[in-house]
């Protein structure tokens, strides 16, 4: 029997679009009532950070934001949407900052443990990604200086 | 002319990976992830280091079972109220659910129903439910039953465990015994027999997409969007 590395579940999966909009019709009728409850903005927050889309990532770090300075008792799961968050949208700076605040006050907490591995990994492969990108540059360049030399010898 | 390919075909799924989604569920602090991590990593932390889930945290674990590879994604679910409409987004695609309540914590096992109202809400019958009562390392503060608790599992159609994520009793046990439960009913995991169980059985056992939010206190039908679109 062999276990694989945990997984930072809302960082792979995502809401389908009707829950999201559950979520913020409730949201933006509290807004409109002009008394948005805790409970609602975080789970509306909750949802914009697992979209794939860059915007929602954006509003849902900023709400999350809003709500770590507003609710002192809702510190530690902010504080581990907003890693996440910045995670997803590749700040790896931030998610690290966020994350390790959390791990200040929980040093053994798993989850937070684990998307420190997910933000480590990231950052390594980002790496490989820019270097293979330098060298596809290259490559391709080469290939167009190559087929042009080519067509002008051809003439 | 080859011979028609239905043979191959047939014999696949013999050695492929059966996926399958497990969902722990239960009160706060009933040990719920101190289960997973005995079974997980074969380790445990004392109360004052393990810190309440945030929403769910999620590991994968293969094992065999009947001669056939099993892949478990396991979703451990946070217990506290907070997250219930960020939990409750992932009972679907799940084929057995873990009901998790302390021994020694009667409010626990008093708010099973409740537990098992959302599974009614969530996940099709068929699912394999198994009542796990954590904790018996203390014994002597015990405040539910085996008798009470065996009986209240009958009733819903569960399997029954009392387990020890601390002292390692029955850990491997719980998870062996619903995974061959699921094993045993086909429908929820053999794509021949799909339709039959009427649950949805997922491309890779993650579960795929989340199934619906569901917001308490709010009842609003569903695609009330129309004509109120943001444009």
């Amino acid at each position: 029997m062999t276990t694989e590395l945990p997984y930072a579940a809302d960082a792979e999966v995502s809401l389908g679009y009707d829950d999201l909009e559950v979520l913020r019709r409730q949201y933006e009728k509290e807004l409109a009532q002009a008394h948005v409850t805790v409970q609602t903005k975080f789970n509306y927050s909750w949802g914009l950070v697992k979209s794939p889309m860059r915007e929602h990532q954006v509003e849902g770090v900023r709400l999350l934001q809003e709500l770590y300075r507003s609710e002192p008792t809702r510190r530690r799961e902010c504080l581990y949407y907003l890693a996440l968050g910045h995670y997803k949208m590749a700040n790896y700076d931030e998610a690290r900052r966020f994350n390790a605040l959390l791990l200040e006050k929980e040093p053994t907490n798993l989850q937070a443990q684990s998307l420190l591995q997910l933000i480590d990994k990231a950052v390594t492969r980002e790496g490989y990604i820019g270097m293979a990108l330098a060298g596809g540059v290259a490559a391709i360049g080469t290939l167009v200086v190559a087929g042009l030399l080519r067509r002008a010898t051809r003439k | 002319m080859p011979p028609t390919p239905a043979k191959p075909a047939q014999t696949k799924p013999q050695q492929s990976v059966v996926n399958v989604k497990l969902l722990l569920i239960g009160n706060s602090s009933v040990g719920k992830s101190s289960l997973l991590l005995r079974f997980s990593d074969e380790s445990w932390l004392p109360e004052d280091e393990s810190a309440a889930t945030i929403g769910v945290d999620y590991r994968v674990h293969k094992m065999e079972v009947k001669g056939k590879k099993v892949k478990l994604s396991i979703w451990d679910t946070a217990g506290q109220e907070r997250f219930r409409t960020i939990t409750s987004s992932y009972y679907r695609g799940a084929q057995g659910i873990i009901l998790v309540y302390d021994v020694a914590n009667r409010q626990s096992f008093d708010a099973l129903p409740k537990w098992y109202s959302e599974l009614e809400t969530y996940v099709s019958p068929s699912v394999v439910k198994i009542l796990v009562g954590n904790k018996v390392d203390k014994e002597f503060s015990r405040q539910v039953t085996h008798v009470e608790a065996e009986a209240f599992a009958q009733r819903m159609n569960s399997l029954f465990i009392e387990a020890s994520a601390k002292t390692n009793v029955n850990v491997n046990n719980m998870f062996q015994e619903v995974v061959e439960k699921i094993m045993d009913t086909p429908e929820l995991w053999d794509p021949a027999h799909r339709g039959e169980g009427g649950s949805q059985n997922t491309s890779n056992g993650n579960g795929g997409m989340p199934g619906g939010v569901q917001i308490v206190g709010l009842n609003q039908p569903e695609g009330q969007q129309a004509g109120g679109c943001s444009c």
